[in-house]
């Protein structure tokens, strides 16, 4: 059910989604990422995902969170040393960092999850054309969506040919990586011969005209959005040259 | 657009950028989540790109791929950190179409004997002298592959010398792939790759350094914390890594595009702006015939011998 969030103006909710990444990698720290997470939060409520976008940024993020512990909390050279498992020390410095980063990996994942999950790839790319993008781009857009899920099931459908012909895709790490070959040469093969077809297609049905395409559907604007967007990215920019003036 | 410009983007380059895109995404998107291996192989379509249309589509390719696969994918193929490293990714089309333009994808079969010497000699030195000066004064605080390893747990000397011997493995496959089909292509795509991936490390290391702590959660990670561990600061620890795994990876990705354009019909390589250049003309089989069937023409292709039928754009 979209919501009033869902029918903002997508570049409204770009606008939303890189100001929020920007700030918190700008920035750093605690409190701005924090904050932007909050926003964040904030929005997905009014689109009721709230506990959806949480769960599912926790989700992508959470194996990149694991190295991010691993890697700073135990190796990082710090002097406080909290504890020490076998021939590692957790330090004060290496938690402080880690945790740096996890809140802004949280606010990225957070402000770009909020924006994919209430904006149509559709309705992003016909905006984005219709205020002056190259019609070619969003061609390219658009059928970029349409082709990861086909050629990911195409993958798939070649993955069980080749198992049924006995490859082994679930061994040990040597058996895995000797699997990929047989299965990505005739996925990227077969995608290849299809370029063929679909530009005979395409310029059969005047693909390469010159001049603007006539839209018929438009996504609606307002003046408060775009005021509101301003407003926005002039806040970033304060932001973060007060950082850089070390003032936040 | 200057018409140079406007050549490399015909139609079927259009077509082919989105399953370029696709290509990248899925594949990435399988390494990174199942083989925990320290390779990416996320730019092989971004490298086809730029090979056979040019050094724009393929700096296009890069950025739109990483920005589509951040901003305009639905859920379950999205990845909320592929956006700051579309510079990277714009690099690597960039290189790939250069690459292209001056050939560098052609097989070179039956390459005499002396030449093949002289190219495997040159090769060497170069990757001797990238090692050399690249690579080894980033080492020389941290882990030593063969040098004194007292400090260091034994664990990390260990991944140390897996790496090694797998970087050792890929170098010398290739040039036994170079002397056993006398290949010369082969030593300049391993160039390209290396060259590549060097460049592709110097950029993104910072990025990943000051973005993520260093960590893009995949194989890599592991690397960084042996180098960290070893004694090096986050932005020296990420640069090693980055030195490592990708001249590995881009020159692993370089090499299945050189395959994979080996294998496509000459037809559907020549259509596109520059296959010609990057790919030649005359198909490369296996060497049943004698030589002289197969000699290279010396000549630059700048004036191109009977166009074949390409698309009803007016160019």
């Amino acid at each position: 059910m979209p919501t009033a969030y869902h029918r903002l103006n997508p570049l409204t909710k770009m606008t939303v989604a890189a100001a929020g990444s920007v700030a918190a990698l700008a920035v750093g720290g605690y409190v701005v990422p924090l904050a932007v997470a909050a926003a964040m939060l904030l929005g997905a409520s009014v689109a009721h995902l709230a506990g959806r976008l949480l769960g599912l940024s926790l989700l992508v993020s959470l194996p990149i969170a694991v190295s991010v512990v691993l890697v700073s909390v135990f190796t990082r050279v710090g002097t406080t040393v909290l504890f020490s498992i076998g021939p590692f020390d957790a330090t004060l410095q290496g938690a402080d960092f880690a945790g740096q980063t996890l809140v802004r990996l949280l606010a990225i994942a957070l402000s770009v999850g909020l924006f994919s999950t209430t904006t149509d790839p559709r309705a992003l790319v016909a905006d984005l054309e219709r205020r002056g993008a190259p019609p070619r781009l969003a061609f390219v857009a658009l059928a970029t969506v349409e082709a990861v899920p086909t050629l990911a099931e195409r993958a798939r459908v070649i993955a069980e040919a080749q198992r049924a012909r006995g490859l082994d895709t679930e061994g040990g790490l040597v058996a895995r990586a000797r699997g990929l070959l047989p299965i990505v040469g005739p996925a990227i093969l077969s995608s290849l011969t299809d370029v063929e077809e679909r530009s005979l297609a395409l310029e059969t049905r005047g693909f390469t005209r010159p001049g603007r395409r006539e839209l018929l559907w438009s996504v609606p604007d307002s003046a408060r959005q775009t005021f509101a967007r301003r407003l926005l990215l002039a806040t970033l920019v304060v932001l973060v040259a007060a950082h850089a003036a070390r003032l936040v | 657009m200057g018409p140079w410009v406007r050549r490399q983007f015909d139609t079927r380059t259009i077509v082919l950028m989105p399953i370029a895109i696709a290509i990248n995404i899925v594949l990435g998107q399988t390494v990174a989540a199942a083989l925990k291996i320290p390779v990416y192989l996320d730019s092989i379509g971004t490298i086809l790109v730029g090979a056979l249309a040019g050094p724009i589509p393929g700096m296009l390719t890069g950025l739109l791929a990483n920005l589509i696969w951040t901003f305009v994918l639905p859920p379950p193929f999205y990845s909320q950190y592929a956006w700051p490293f579309a510079v990277v990714a714009a690099e690597i089309g960039l290189v790939a179409g250069f690459a292209g333009r001056f050939g560098l994808f052609r097989s070179r079969p039956n390459t005499p004997l002396p030449i093949l010497v002289v190219g495997f000699l040159a090769t060497a030195a170069i990757i001797v002298a990238i090692g050399w000066y690249g690579l080894i004064p980033f080492y020389a605080k941290g882990i030593t592959f063969f040098g004194d390893t007292g400090g260091v747990t034994p664990f990390f000397v260990l991944v140390g010398y897996v790496v090694g011997l797998l970087i050792a493995a890929a170098i010398v496959a290739l040039f036994i792939l170079l002397f056993v089909r006398r290949d010369l292509g082969v030593a300049f795509v391993l160039l390209v790759g290396l060259g590549c991936g060097i460049l592709s490390a110097l950029i993104s290391a910072p990025i990943a350094a000051y973005m993520f702590g260093g960590v893009t959660g995949s194989g890599t990670d592991l690397l960084v914390a042996a180098f960290q561990k070893a004694g090096s600061d986050l932005q020296t620890a990420v640069l090693q890594q980055g030195l490592l795994s990708d001249p590995i990876d881009k020159t692993f990705e370089f090499f299945t595009v050189f395959a994979i354009l080996q294998v496509v019909s000459r037809r559907f390589t020549a259509r596109f702006p520059q296959g010609e250049r990057a790919v030649g003309v005359m198909p490369s089989g296996p060497a049943t015939h004698g030589p002289g069937l197969h000699e290279r023409p010396t000549e630059r292709p700048t004036e191109r011998p009977a166009e074949p039928p390409t698309t009803s754009e007016g160019r």
